[in-house]
């Protein structure tokens, strides 16, 4: 396979509860025109277009095509993907086989969501009816118990049940929640593209009301109007068309468990905090990258969190520590921007979450900081030769994982 | 052999009510200003001199934002058709009781036509290269239906 890397990232001009102003193929229009303003690339130099967002949630068929020439993929081979939370590094991940295969050169992955537009209650209700057949193919008994986790507030509720597991097995402290909330929407403060940028102390998430134990309002995500475009290049397009400041893509895995949302507690098949596709995904995307000792070898951390335990949680199951020691990294200060392993520096899906672009925000996140083209307060004083990035969504159970990194593995 | 019966296991009732929000963008909300002005907009291209009504923002073949606005029609030529003679009521599908006249009408200085209705005139006697007139509703109600349909050149507005 030949080497890929990212060469530019466009992000919209924000990252806001309800973009009024612009309709969704001008919103995606602006980030893919921020990418190739930021490359020097025009249209024609696209090979390939991948394309991104949620099935469902702003209500809309065939938004790819629907967007076409807003996102000058006029005349070119052109896949959407939609593969829940992960759907933004599954689109960059698509784009990555297309140029290591050697089909292409230079190809774009866009992603984005709109979600003032829809209604993604509405968007997670379609997964509510496949959640039921397969529970009655499970011989669970719909009605007798709590199933679909809503008793604690969609999403929220089924979640509740995967911090309290992570909780349980790890021995941190629902404290050590309100601490990641708090480090990341402060981070997210000096995000010009975060959602929610308020610095924000413990006690501001201490002061939120609980949803479902242990999760308060303050250790849940915002929805998010935004979009996220990306483009990859061979080695050798890198080679001719900039000057080697890139961030190479090294390594890459993805994979998937059960689905685990709290709905199955009463058969119980898999802990939602169990995340083995986790383990898989990343020992496969290190091997790729060379990677053996993970907790010394990468220099930061993008984690797909859309509840502030989640961060702690990835953290061990992905191998950067051993299961315990997250919530210990963090009282150590050692996830803090300046820390050992800055860990969402963005401030995470948690403060921002236009969810089609959310797992491709962490990849980009990583590019960025390699290149130090981080625009804002948050970039990572120290050199980044290798970075982690992750996603995480489905049914609880589907992980992808991307090691970006300053130089190539192999050249 | 005896064929066996069928047993419902589980029903689940799902009832959605689902509202779109969609934001037409800043183009299509002054086109509806205009409509509210009794004028039609459109947007030239800069690159390929091509108008669109209604106005769009990108035109993807020349890699631009199109930003020059203008004023087309009232006037315009039928360039395609169809005569719709049902309708769809809630997914089951109803006969007209009078077929409605469907066209494709170019406006004076667009590229691409319009889609609209056709009023006052029978359907045996529409055909491509028509004249027709935009009419507006009065009062008009600052709405995409401000512009009412059209009607033949030379036919009193009703
Ligand atoms: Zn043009």
């Amino acid at each position: 396979m030949r080497n890929v890397a990212i060469i530019g990232v466009g992000y919209t001009p924000v990252f806001v509860s309800k973009r009024k102003d612009v309709n969704i193929v001008e919103m995606i229009s602006e980030s893919v025109g921020a990418a190739l303003n930021n490359t020097g690339l025009t249209p024609d130099d696209i090979q390939a277009v991948t394309y991104g967002n949620m099935q469902t949630f702003e209500g809309v068929n065939l938004p790819h095509l629907w967007t076409s020439d807003h996102m000058r993929a006029l005349n070119k081979p052109t896949i959407r993907i939609s593969t829940g939370g992960t759907t933004g590094m599954s689109t960059l991940q698509a784009a990555y086989y297309y140029v290591a295969s050697g089909m292409y050169d230079l190809v774009m992955a866009v992603t984005w969501e709109k979600q003032s537009e829809g209604d993604s209650q509405v968007g997670l209700s379609g997964i509510v009816v496949p959640e039921a057949m397969t529970m009655v193919q499970h011989g669970m008994d719909l009605f007798s118990g709590k199933g679909m986790g809503f008793g604690g507030g969609g999403s929220t509720g089924a979640a509740s049940y995967q911090a309290m597991s992570y909780l349980h097995h790890s021995g941190a402290s629902p404290e050590h929640i309100d601490k990641m909330a708090a480090l990341e929407r402060s981070n997210a403060a000096l995000n010009p593209y975060a959602h929610l940028r308020k610095k924000t102390t413990v006690e501001d998430v201490q002061a939120t009301p609980m949803v479902a134990f242990p999760l308060r309002f303050g250790h849940t995500c915002p929805t998010s109007d935004g979009a996220t475009t990306a483009i990859v290049a061979s080695e050798e397009m890198v080679n001719k068309l900039t000057d080697g400041n890139v961030a190479w893509i090294v390594g890459l895995g993805s994979a998937t468990s059960d689905p685990c949302t709290a709905n199955f507690l009463e058969g119980q098949i898999t802990d939602p905090a169990e995340q083995m596709p986790a383990k898989i995904a990343s020992e496969k995307a290190y091997k790729m990258a060379g990677i053996e000792d993970p907790g010394r070898e990468l220099d930061m951390c993008e984690m797909y969190n859309g509840f502030a335990h989640q961060s702690l949680m990835w953290l061990e199951k992905l191998g950067v520590c051993k299961e315990g020691e997250a919530h210990k990294m963090l009282d150590a200060g050692a996830l803090n921007i300046e820390g050992e392993m800055p860990t969402n520096a963005s401030g995470g899906v948690f403060s921002t979450n236009a969810i089609g672009a959310s797992a491709m925000n962490r990849p980009t996140e990583c590019a960025l900081q390699i290149m130090r083209k981080i625009e804002g307060g948050h970039q990572i004083p120290k050199k980044i030769k290798k970075a982690l990035s992750h996603g995480w969504g489905g049914m609880f159970q589907y992980v992808t994982v991307m090691v970006l990194a300053d130089e190539p593995v192999s050249s | 052999m005896a064929e066996k019966a069928e047993r419902s296991v589980v029903e689940v009732e799902v009832p959605l009510d689902f509202t779109y929000n969609y934001r037409v963008g800043q183009y299509l909300e002054r086109y509806i200003k205009g409509l509210g002005e009794k004028k039609i907009l459109g947007v030239r291209c800069s690159g390929c001199s091509k108008v669109t009504v209604p106005p769009r923002n990108f035109c993807g073949a020349c890699n631009r934002v199109m930003d020059e606005w203008v004023e087309v029609g009232p006037e315009g030529t039928v360039e395609n058709y169809t005569i719709g003679h049902v309708k769809v009521e809630r997914g089951a599908v109803e006969k007209l009781d009078e077929p409605r006249l469907l066209a494709m009408v170019k406006l004076e200085g667009a590229t691409v036509p319009l889609l609209a209705e056709v009023k006052g005139m029978a359907a045996s006697e529409l055909e491509n290269g028509l004249r027709v007139k935009a009419v507006f509703k009065d009062p008009v109600s600052d709405s995409l239906a401000d512009l009412s349909h059209f009607e033949p050149v030379g036919q009193e507005v009703k």
